[in-house]
């Protein structure tokens, strides 16, 4: 959904990244059986490392050649959709549905006309996602509701809000066998919240030019668009140390098939994402590697 | 008991450096200091236990008498122990991993001196509000600047030491000759050759 959680590649061996891409290949595919053929458009990196956090055994997942919409002349390898597959695809449609539907009711008709193109686009494939999930659904709305409500209030406490993003993906973990849920639920409240607040500081200047409310502006009380040094160093630390107890997390629960990738993400990719956006590097470098990865074979 | 090889992650057949590694490697990963006033601290600890316990078995079946085992677990109380008997139930209830009582607690409380500041930071740490958390921890550290408890907790927010398996200058620490400098070495050489002069 925002593509923030991704390993760096050059520190993954060639078989670990063949792994991490039949993965996201699977995904997708995944997203097109339980959706619509439309629906594979939210394809996301977040998912991708979702999905390999959920696949617990340390047995390879099946694999099988795919012909690609994108790159149709060439083929690829995707896996097999396994249950943690279908799960992860359900809760990206339901996701993905909701935050536009938010950005619907939160803008203006004609800046909202992109998002409401595309929530009809994926309205069939949420019915689908929405009627195998009522339970996480119901989560979805909760927070959101509480979201709004803070985002109204003006709350200058950047953690209110991020917790809020982060029950929600806390709770992805509520299907995961007993022994397993309280770590991953760390863990992903960990990476929730990281990803609301590294959104909200890659966001500044753009909602800075809209005259948009920001989180990350209002807790350090930015008024030019952009983080002094005081605000960078404070929000790099404290988003390191969500990697950090994010990888503490990890570390209790039994290594899977995919362990090498979900370090590299853990230990190296949050960090360098996180340094990169605050840096201001983040977007200049993320399209350009977005069809590198895309393109190559 | 699982097996303690598996434990460990090494094969029956690995020579006892190779196990000594292995050992030490995961004591760092699950060492309580990287899970201080972590709500996932007991599950760290059983980790320990399960690690120390395999350890111990392979060293005494190699006649090695594992002594490598410095078991130090548990004890991360927060032993303040200031007087007042409302701390101590919120201390209580901290451990107890009660957070949302130790919040309520605390935030009925009229009297906020450092204490009552580090106490509410270690409330929002364990829920996961770091950056409130270290609000709290510096506003305890700005009151009472001498209590090394309120530092430390200010301070796990600059560690750079944590476990990471990627940074390997730290995992090949601990042997006994690594903080000789090249400027040690040379001054030793020196030493030893005016000794040979001497003889």
């Amino acid at each position: 959904m925002f593509g923030y959680i991704r390993p760096l590649r050059d520190e993954l061996k060639v078989r670990e990244y063949e792994h991490y891409k039949a993965c996201y290949c699977g995904l997708c595919r995944a997203l097109k059986e339980q959706g619509t053929p439309f629906s594979s458009f939210i394809l996301s990196y977040d998912f991708t490392f979702l999905a390999m956090l959920l696949y617990d055994t340390q047995d390879a997942p099946s694999v099988r050649p795919v012909r690609c919409g994108a790159n149709p002349l060439k083929r690829r390898r995707a896996c097999l959709t396994f249950p943690a597959l279908a799960l992860c695809a359900d809760y990206s449609i339901i996701l993905t549905w909701w935050k536009l539907r938010d950005t619907v009711t939160d803008e203006g008709f004609f800046r909202s006309l992109r998002d409401r193109f595309l929530s009809i686009l994926l309205k069939r494939a949420y019915n689908k996602a929405a009627a195998r999930r009522p339970a996480y659904v119901g989560h979805v709305k909760s927070a959101l509701k509480a979201l709004s409500r803070l985002e109204q209030e003006e709350s200058p406490s950047l953690d209110a809000c991020a917790d809020q993003f982060a029950r929600l993906t806390a709770a992805l973990a509520e299907d995961a066998p007993e022994h397993r849920r309280r770590p991953l639920e760390q863990l992903l409240y960990h990476v929730g919240r990281f990803i609301y607040i590294i959104d909200a500081a890659d966001d500044l200047a753009e909602d800075h030019k809209a005259r948009r409310r920001n989180v990350v502006a209002a807790r350090y009380g930015l008024t030019g668009g952009a983080l002094t040094d005081a605000a960078r160093d404070a929000l790099e630390s404290t988003l390191l140390h969500s990697c950090r107890l994010a990888a503490a997390a990890y570390e209790l629960l039994d290594p899977g098939h995919f362990a090498p990738v979900l370090q590299n993400i853990l230990y190296l990719g949050m960090p360098h994402t996180c340094r990169a956006v605050l840096s201001g590097t983040w977007r200049s470098g993320k399209n350009r590697k977005n069809k590198e990865f895309e393109q190559d074979e | 008991m699982n097996d303690p090889y598996s434990v460990l992650g090494v094969s029956p057949t690995a020579s006892d450096e190779e196990i000594k590694k292995a050992y030490r490697e995961l004591v760092r990963k699950y060492h309580p200091d990287n899970y201080l006033d972590n709500p996932l601290s007991d599950l760290a600890q059983e980790k320990m236990k399960q690690i120390n316990e395999a350890y111990d078995i392979i060293m005494r079946q190699r006649g090695g008498g594992g002594n490598g085992s410095s078991q130090s677990s548990g004890a991360y109380s927060g032993s303040g122990s200031s007087g007042a008997s409302e701390y101590a139930r919120v201390r209580a209830a901290i451990n107890a991993g009660n957070i949302p009582l130790a919040e309520e607690l605390l935030r009925m409380m009229t009297n906020r001196n450092a204490e009552w500041h580090f106490l509410m930071g270690s409330v929002m740490y364990r829920k996961g509000w770091l950056d409130e958390a270290l609000t709290y921890f510096q506003t305890a550290a700005r009151m009472e600047p001498a209590n090394m408890e309120y530092q430390q907790a200010v301070n796990r927010f600059r560690q750079q030491h944590a476990y990471n398996p990627y940074n390997q200058s730290a995992a090949t620490s601990g042997c006994c000759c690594d903080n000789l400098s090249t400027c040690d070495i040379c001054s030793l050489l020196i030493c030893a050759d005016c000794l040979c002069d001497c003889i």
